[in-house]
């Protein structure tokens, strides 16, 4: 506490302040561990989840530089609505699919290389101008009415073509997600709860509950399908991932319970 | 009071102060426990659990003990690191919000002149936001790493929910900000005390009036669209999809047990207050004593406040108890429209009328004035006009006897009384309550 | 505005982390440990789980639209914030730039209303 309050009264020259130091080198490792860890990680999910940690550490690091609005715009967008759409894609491909090896994209490797070269050299540029060309006008004059203002008046005036091109490119985006991910429906496809209900009842389909695996059958296995009053299987019972079989001996016998001791020793 | 006041506090005292909100948060949780199965208890002609303790008050510690003490499975299929987090994540973004809310005014701490909050920062409001956005990880994650089929049907449900209703929380309180012109609690808080006198002039009549501080009573559609978004933003009833017990056991933590499972209870409940509390300091005044008691002068001083807070939060915990009591739970469709096309387009329209109102006071000129508002007028009544009305529904003129298919009875069949009924009443006693002989019985237990 | 506001919260939340973290930990050494291969699996109302299909379980593209959605209003709402917050000093300017920018996004909002994009089935 006391330290940090040294370090803001130290911040008008050019030191660095304590407090600010510590947090720096406990997070910059987490943030560059993530994101090595983010394209070292077998799992999908496990990617992703180094991405966030990354990305939080990168909130707090512009909190540090006392922009906390944008720090918690960070956290919010970045962290918590980006990073879940990419969880959302990670699941909707399945936990258990692995990388595709096979190269799709003629050439990716060539343009890989030249755009993150390109990309390298722009961003190494900008470093160098803003560490070396611009003069900095100092937080204290860019906070002058508190960071919140700051920004609503450079981004609301000075910025103002930008921000409206902004709203443009959020159509962009909007028709984007509908073109991908929207399954287009006709008119009259869409059958609403009444229609339901109608052919639910109309001739030749049997209105009840369905019977549920191994009902009636010889095991309450999922794989076991239900046998019907009349003596015959019914398939219908049964999950369409599963195979329909008899299960094998070992797999029917009752599952242990505490007392017993060979399945007490799994763990 | 200002932003100024804090970062000043002794080390001693922050530890005091976190140690203070820890202990709260986690006694209110298990107060609430008790509260709310006594509530829903009532609700439902139950007395609700009443052995331990006096009125069954001990009965959540005794859960709490036992949960503690229960058996901790770590499911085959489970991923083993993420399923560990899961619960971790989920309690942190649940104390880290509280590091904001303002319990009450600077008060004298063993000599140390400071505001009971723990701390306050440009962007308050915001850093809430960001850990009910990161609280979700915690569900989705705990739901994932089952790897089971319940939890993550719970867990994806539970995501989509969150964020849809995370968008019209978000949206609610931008109105909340431009009047208080400030995104720091303990700013709003202040801004909530003072009325504002107002002066409207409409095509030449003069209207001076003060407004009401709270929020609540300015902003009342924000209020009511951010009650509505904050039952759906905690998955609870009617809005507890993603828990659904009849449809997916338990959600995203049906694989979990002991006191991971407790810590996602835990975060559950810590999250009820965090909204409650968010929900009071934006709308309802904060630690500010409501009407009656506010007309004694050190209502707003010392002390006193926490207790006017608590009582606010305690309201709402009972509504959300009151709601779990009454409502049924929403299907999913209806839930997600109620959401993206209700919530959403009325807030946007609120939040231009807000800001038209407040921009045609700023102007000099009279004509400028009535422009602005006949225009947001304007722009209000297009969009009530255009919004889509659901059809109507028509009764049909005749019965539907199932088109021939399977037999169904007509709409229109009255069940004559069962003659079972009549034996059972013939044979029962007489009641004898009270000395009026009204026993009204029939079709009790037909 | 001072870092040293920020460093209660700091604190709590490593607290709030050290608690969560004991009590996960501890969690498997209090408890009974009585393991069997029932209680290790996934559950599911008593019956064998389901296996999970080849290829992995597989969930409706909605839930991405949904997320798509979200992102554009939570951008939305981002750029409301620093609005609300100067809407005073910003004035009729700052009204009209942003009733053009509502307008916009809501043209979004509305393409993707009339094409169904929010209605769940």
């Amino acid at each position: 506490m006391s330290l940090l309050a040294q370090g803001a009264l130290l911040a008008a020259d050019n030191t660095v302040p304590t407090g600010e130091a510590v947090t720096f080198w406990i997070l910059a490792p987490i943030a560059l561990g993530g994101a090595i860890g983010m394209v070292l990680a077998r799992n999908a999910v496990h990617s992703a989840l180094l991405l966030v940690c990354t990305m939080l550490s990168l909130g707090v690091f512009y909190v540090l530089q006392a922009g906390p609005f944008i720090g918690m715009v960070q956290i919010i967008v970045y962290t918590g609505a980006i990073m879940m759409l990419f969880l959302f894609v990670i699941m909707l491909v399945g936990r258990h699919t692995r990388d595709s090896l096979i190269e799709v994209l003629r050439g990716q490797r060539l343009a890989a290389v030249i755009l993150g070269v390109g990309f390298a050299m722009l961003l190494g540029t900008g470093l160098a101008r803003g560490v070396g060309s611009v003069t900095a006008k100092g937080l204290d004059e860019a906070n002058a009415n508190g960071n919140v203002e700051g920004i609503a008046k450079l981004l609301f005036t000075k910025y103002i073509f930008a921000f409206e091109v902004t709203s443009a490119l959020l159509i962009t985006a909007a028709i984007g997600a509908m073109l991908l991910a929207h399954i287009e429906k006709k008119p009259g496809e869409k059958l609403d709860q009444k229609v339901l209900s109608r052919n639910r009842f109309t001739k030749g389909n049997y209105p009840g509950p369905k019977s549920g695996p191994g009902v009636f059958a010889t095991s309450d296995s999922v794989a076991t399908p239900a046998i019907l009053p009349d003596g015959t299987f019914t398939e219908r019972s049964v999950s369409k991932v599963v195979p329909a079989r008899e299960l094998t001996l070992t797999e029917a016998r009752p599952k242990a319970t505490n007392g017993n001791k060979q399945d007490g020793e799994i763990r | 009071m200002g932003l100024d006041a804090f970062g000043h506090d002794p080390f001693w005292l922050v530890i005091i102060k976190i140690l203070a909100v820890f202990v709260f948060l986690i006694v209110s949780t298990i107060l609430m426990i008790w509260f709310e199965r006594r509530v829903v208890g009532r609700m439902q002609h139950r007395p609700g659990p009443n052995r331990y303790g006096p009125f069954g008050l001990l009965q959540s510690v005794a859960d709490a003990l036992k949960l503690a003490l229960k058996e901790d499975i770590m499911p085959t299929l489970a991923d083993k690191a993420v399923y560990f987090i899961a619960p971790i994540i989920s309690i942190m973004c649940a104390f880290t919000a509280w590091a904001v809310i303002p319990f009450g005014p600077e008060v004298s701490i063993f000599g140390v002149r400071s505001p009971l909050q723990i701390t306050d920062v440009p962007v308050a409001v915001l850093v809430v936001l960001a850990c009910s956005g990161l609280g979700v990880y915690g569900i989705v994650l705990g739901g994932w790493a089952s790897g089971s089929t319940y939890p993550l049907l719970g867990a994806l449900r539970s995501a989509a929910q969150v964020i849809s209703y995370e968008v019209a929380l978000g949206l609610s309180i931008v109105a909340v900000f431009m009047l208080s012109g400030s995104m720091s609690t303990s700013e709003i808080v202040m801004s909530q005390g003072e009325n504002p006198p107002i002066q409207l002039s409409l095509l030449g009549m003069e209207l001076n009036f003060n407004v009401p501080g709270w929020y609540a009573i300015l902003l009342l559609p924000s209020f009511i669209i951010f009650m509505i978004s904050m039952v759906g933003e905690t998955n609870r009833a009617p809005f507890d999809l993603p828990e659904a017990e009849s449809e997916l056991v338990g959600g995203f933590h049906t694989e979990y047990s002991s006191l991971k499972f407790a810590m996602f209870f835990l975060a559950e409940y810590i999250n009820m207050f965090t909204v409650s509390a968010m929900c009071v300091t934006l709308f309802l005044g904060g630690w500010r004593a409501p009407w009656p008691i506010s007309i004694w002068g050190e209502a707003n001083t010392g002390w006193w406040p926490i207790l006017w807070f608590l009582g606010k939060v305690w309201v709402f915990m009972f509504v959300f108890v009151w709601l779990r009591g009454t409502m049924p739970r929403l299907r999913y469709d209806q839930f997600m429209r109620l959401g993206w096309k209700v919530l959403i387009p009325l807030n946007l329209v609120w939040i231009l009328v807000v800001a038209g109102v407040r921009v045609s006071t700023q102007q000099e000129n009279g004509t400028t004035k009535t422009l602005v508002i006949g225009g947001v007028v304007l722009l209000a009544g297009a969009v009530i006009l255009f919004y889509p009305r659901r059809k109507q529904y028509v009764e049909p003129a005749t019965a539907d006897l199932g088109l021939g298919g399977f037999p169904v009875p007509p709409l229109d069949l009255k069940v004559p009384p069962s003659p079972r009924t009549k034996k059972i009443e013939a044979t029962r006693e007489k009641a004898s309550v009270g000395t009026d002989s009204k026993t009204d019985t029939t079709g009790e237990e037909g | 505005m001072s870092l040293s506001q920020w460093v209660p919260l700091v604190v709590l939340f490593t607290l709030a982390t050290l608690f969560a973290l004991f009590s996960v930990t501890i969690a498997p050494y209090i408890g009974p440990r009585r393991y069997n291969k029932a209680k290790l699996e996934a559950y599911e109302c008593g019956i064998e789980p389901t296996p999970t299909p080849p290829g992995g379980s597989r969930f409706p593209v909605k839930f991405y639209l949904t997320a798509m959605l979200f992102i554009i209003f939570d951008i939305e709402i981002v750029f409301l914030y620093p609005w609300a917050v100067a809407f005073d000093s910003l004035g009729m300017f700052g009204f009209v730039e942003m009733l053009l920018f509502i307008v916009t996004v809501f043209v979004a909002y509305t393409y993707v209303w009339r094409r169904g994009g929010l209605d769940w089935d």
